[in-house]
């Protein structure tokens, strides 16, 4: 019956191969046991991969007089071959086997005595059978048993860990994470050595049955939050995920917000640092990019240099941070109210000056900004996606063209070009670039408003904002928390960096129960002063 | 219910949009108002006179061929009864909106000050563009249209020369007044002060001034220099204090920050400068069997900027000495303006209001006639505290070593 199954499938196949995508499903595998026959079984197999080139079935015998057929499965290329051949075929192919053993012995003595791979185990059903083999395992049958033995030999070409390419910090780990779910995962366990790094995983993707985990400190994390990212994953009923932006899409909170609540990183040990203050780190196979949940908005203008440098100086830089969002949010707007609306507010020399530029220019402020940022964004957009080669000429000629042309000829003033050029800059020192790209497409909103009603339209925008903002939620975590909430404890990793003996409590929202971080005694002390500090020990234990 | 909702935004959209750019103006739509100045003409009318500033022709526009090389400001001028009238009727010569947030120089001709200022200001007190830090001067001895028409070479605009000029000198020098169209209205409308407005005038040829040739020349045919104290009695100009007299009221509004003291030695005039750099000075009233007094203290420091006598600047004694003749000079200057102001009944320095302070239950009595019975009676008590911080960076003067033993200025 099964046999027939495999013809008939094979023949709807070959009648209907135009139309056999159409349903953009792949046909199910049914829940079959495996058949005993191994021919029978080869075919199914031949038939169902639709007899690609890259699935490897070879065939050998076994038993004391070599009687017994046997067949190893694999697919070329997701499978460690050396492995395959060294730890696999070869002692199954040169062992001596005992006189008397029956086909189900034999089975038997191969999973236990033969194969010499870590993981090994029988399977029974057909759908499990095709999941490993293509997941990278390798797959023996053996004639005249009904189950199949599946070993574990992944391997194959991956992408070396190398620097990240995105949030590139100066002090800090090289390492970053690469398409290998594996490998991945392993960075973290590298950084988090301990047995409460608990790691689940699933199959996410009705056609592509792309691996997916889940990681996070048990004891650390919040259950609920656990217990909700589970729930969303198992939620996703899709036929593909090929990046981990498909499951931020489909697990967020909001979706018709511009405002990133799931942060994704490319460093594992931000990842290992979100994981330590009770988030949970979703890996997916086939992407360097990690996404980290719950996300509030003060993350995203978090780096990890700001923890690895002196407090002073992180704190500085946070401050310049948010002044930087800010000016890639309004800058242009504040140009066109203040030069449309309110002349008043800039000082003479200035006002006569910018005049005096704005004298040639034939467009209303709005329109000259408008037609700014446009460039600017078309030059962007063709410089990212273009060859590195190619990207200088890019901005080679976005550079003179643009810039200088465009000024000299009078159809923008330099003031303009001065607003765009450090609002381009300042959208790229955004450490987290999802945040940049909300505020870019925030910026031309704010541009209009402006341009109706001055800054009265700038201010009533970001009220707005802020309101939106007051009312996202990141797995139920308030978006703006620590700060809308307020929890004073959690404060010192906001705008301000407190110095690291300081931080004593988690994110209080996101670790609920077990919040303490540190001990009370961990601000340095000059050696003169050890009585007085063990004195404060006592106190505290 | 979806459509109710969709109609009432956008009936709000609608709102929004059309409402929207009520009070837009572009900047090349605005004639920015740089200086504004007051004339009468014969028939008995107001004339304003507007300094506009030409962007196009201001330094560093000229640098992109925006400019043609022309005058950065250019004069407009339309008559009327009042201020409102005059400023509206511009609007006949001038192509732009005419834009009061950046005028920062308000000048008065001479005659219409004579006249009275009282109605002038409430105009520019109530427009919401004008700026009541605006700069107020009077043209003296010319028409508030010659003022503006000069051109001037450093600082293009001539309303920023007077500003600036203002600023500096009082900064400086001290003998000019940079007072603002609010200080004004508070002086009007408040008893027991009257203003005082620096004076603008001319040095040259008036015609030839207003001519771009003229400002291409190392010495300009024209120049504007800021110069005496206008008093006010009653909201008119009843007369001018000049030179260091006008010090004196500077002395005692507590305006001095940095002057000049220049002091005789021993029958030589104007032997020995001293450069103060900080001064502070109080005002008290005092009332005594109902005859108000004031007393002025003023402290000053400074340093010795030129010997020109033979003095030995060790001698803590000589040094004492100088210091007396110091305070002498200042004090001089202050009783000088302070009589100068008593001729004219008019109480500049805002004694007056040191009284009221002081002694509000009195004052109600003699404030009605307090410019006419007490202030010119006043007894003002100057006292000046001079302290020398320095010497300079040499103690005996050359002239002291080459002359040195032979005269004997030593007992």
């Amino acid at each position: 019956m099964l046999f027939q199954w495999g013809l008939q499938k094979k023949k709807q196949e070959i009648q209907g191969k135009e139309g056999k995508d159409q349903s953009g499903q792949a046909q199910d595998i049914p829940e079959e046991p495996i058949h005993s026959q191994l021919e029978m079984n080869i075919d199914i197999v031949r038939h169902t991969t639709g007899d690609s080139p890259d699935i490897v079935i070879r065939r050998f015998d076994v038993g004391h007089e070599r009687t017994i057929r046997a067949a190893m499965i694999f697919v070329d290329g997701l499978v460690d071959e050396k492995n395959v051949c060294q730890f696999l075929l070869e002692p199954l192919m040169t062992a001596t086997f005992p006189i008397s053993l029956l086909p189900a012995d034999l089975f038997i003595w191969m999973e236990k005595k033969l194969a010499a791979v870590g993981g090994i185990r029988q399977i029974s059903q057909w759908s499990e059978l095709f999941t490993e083999l293509m997941s990278g395992r390798t797959i023996i049958l053996l004639d005249g048993i009904p189950l199949a033995l599946c070993a574990s030999t992944k391997g194959g070409q991956y992408r070396q860990i190398e620097e990240p390419q995105t949030q590139i910090a100066i002090r800090g780990s090289r390492d970053g994470f690469t398409e290998s779910l594996r490998i991945n995962t392993s960075l973290i366990r590298r950084r988090i050595q301990n047995p409460n790094l608990w790691m689940e995983t699933m199959k996410i993707g009705k056609v592509t049955q792309t691996d997916v985990a889940i990681m996070y400190i048990k004891g650390i994390a919040n259950e609920e939050i656990v217990q909700e990212v589970k729930q969303r994953l198992n939620r996703i009923n899709i036929d593909s995920i090929l990046e981990s932006g498909y499951i931020e899409q489909l697990i967020e909170d909001q979706t018709y917000t511009t405002f990133p609540t799931v942060y994704h990183t490319e460093r594992p040990d931000t990842v290992a640092a979100n994981l330590l203050e009770g988030r949970v780190a979703i890996f997916m196979e086939g992407t360097p990019f990690v996404l980290v949940v719950p996300a509030v908005f003060i993350q995203f203008f978090q780096a990890v240099e700001d923890y690895y440098s002196r407090f002073d100086i992180s704190t500085a830089l946070r401050f310049l941070r948010v002044l930087i969002f800010f000016i890639s949010l309004i800058a242009p707007a504040l140009y066109i109210a203040a030069t449309t609306f309110h002349q008043e507010m800039i000082p003479t020399p200035l006002v006569i000056a910018i005049a005096a530029q704005r004298e040639a220019v034939p467009f209303p402020a709005f329109v000259e900004a408008l037609v700014m940022e446009v460039t600017f964004e078309i030059l962007r957009e063709a410089g990212v996606r273009l060859p590195r080669a190619v990207g200088h000429a890019v901005s080679i000629v976005g550079a003179l063209v643009i810039g200088q042309s465009a000024v000299e000829a009078g159809f923008v003033s330099s003031a303009m070009v001065i607003v765009v050029s450090i609002t381009a800059v300042a959208s790229f020192a955004t450490p987290a670039v999802a945040i940049a790209i909300s505020a870019r497409l925030i910026r031309f909103l704010l541009m209009v408003l402006a341009a109706m009603f001055g800054f009265y339209g700038i201010i009533m925008g970001i009220l707005v904002m802020t309101i939106h903002l007051c009312s996202l939620r990141s797995f139920g975590v308030p978006y703006m928390s620590p700060l809308a909430p307020s929890i004073p404890a959690n404060m010192g990793d906001t705008l301000f960096r407190v110095p690291t003996w300081a931080f004593k409590d988690r994110p209080h929202l996101i670790s609920q129960k077990n919040i303490e971080r540190q001990g009370n005694n961990q601000k340095p002390q000059p050696p003169g002063s050890n009585s007085s500090n063990d004195s404060n020990r006592g106190e505290t234990s | 219910m979806k459509r109710i909702i969709a109609t009432v935004v956008s009936i709000l959209l609608c709102g929004i949009i059309l409402a929207g750019c009520w009070s837009r103006k572009e900047l090349t739509d605005l004639a920015f108002i740089i200086a504004v100045g007051l004339d009468k003409t014969k028939d008995g009318k107001y004339m304003m006179i507007y300094q506009v500033v030409n962007p196009g022709n201001v330094a560093g526009a000229t640098q992109r061929g925006g400019g043609s090389g022309g005058v950065p400001v250019s004069i407009y001028k339309a008559t009327g009864n009042n201020l409102v009238e005059a400023s509206r009727k511009t609007s006949q010569k001038v192509s732009r909106i005419p834009y009061y947030a950046h005028t920062n120089l308000v000048v008065i001709g001479e005659e219409v000050a004579r006249e009275g200022l009282d109605g002038l200001f409430d105009a520019m007190e109530r427009n919401s563009q004008f700026r009541a830090t605006s700069m107020v001067v009077i043209a003296r001895h010319h028409s508030a249209e010659d003022v503006l028409k000069i051109l001037t070479p450093i600082d293009k605009i001539s309303a920023n020369q007077i500003i600036k000029t203002l600023q500096f000198s009082e900064k400086m020098w001290g003998e000019t007044i940079n007072i603002h169209v609010g200080d004004i209205i508070r002086d009007l409308s408040s008893q027991g002060k009257a203003p005082v407005i620096s004076g603008v005038g001319i040095e040259g040829n008036v015609r030839k001034g207003k001519r771009q040739l003229s400002i291409q020349a190392s010495e300009p045919d024209a120049r504007l220099y800021v110069d005496g104290l206008a008093m006010f009695k009653d909201g008119k100009l009843v007369g001018w204090i000049n030179g260091e007299a006008s010090r004196g009221v500077l002395w005692v509004l507590d305006k001095i920050k940095q002057t000049n003291i220049t002091t005789g030695w021993k029958g030589k005039k104007e032997a020995i400068s001293y450069k103060v750099d900080r001064s502070q000075t109080s005002v008290a009233a005092h009332i005594k069997n109902g005859k108000p007094s004031v007393s002025v203290h003023i402290q000053t420091e400074g340093d010795i900027g030129e010997v020109l006598v033979p003095l030995d600047l060790n001698d803590p004694k000589q040094l004492l000495m100088l210091k007396t003749a110091i305070e002498q000079a200042i004090k001089r200057e202050v009783l000088d303006a302070v009589e100068r102001a008593k001729e004219k009944r008019t109480d500049i320095f805002g004694f007056g209001q040191t009284v009221y302070r002081s002694y509000p239950h009195e004052w109600r009595k003699i404030a009605k006639n307090w410019n006419e019975s007490y202030f010119p009676y006043l007894e003002v008590n100057v006292k000046v505290e001079s302290f020398i911080r320095r010497t300079g960076l040499r103690n005996k003067p050359y002239i002291f070593q080459q002359q040195g033993g032979k005269l004997e200025w030593k007992k």
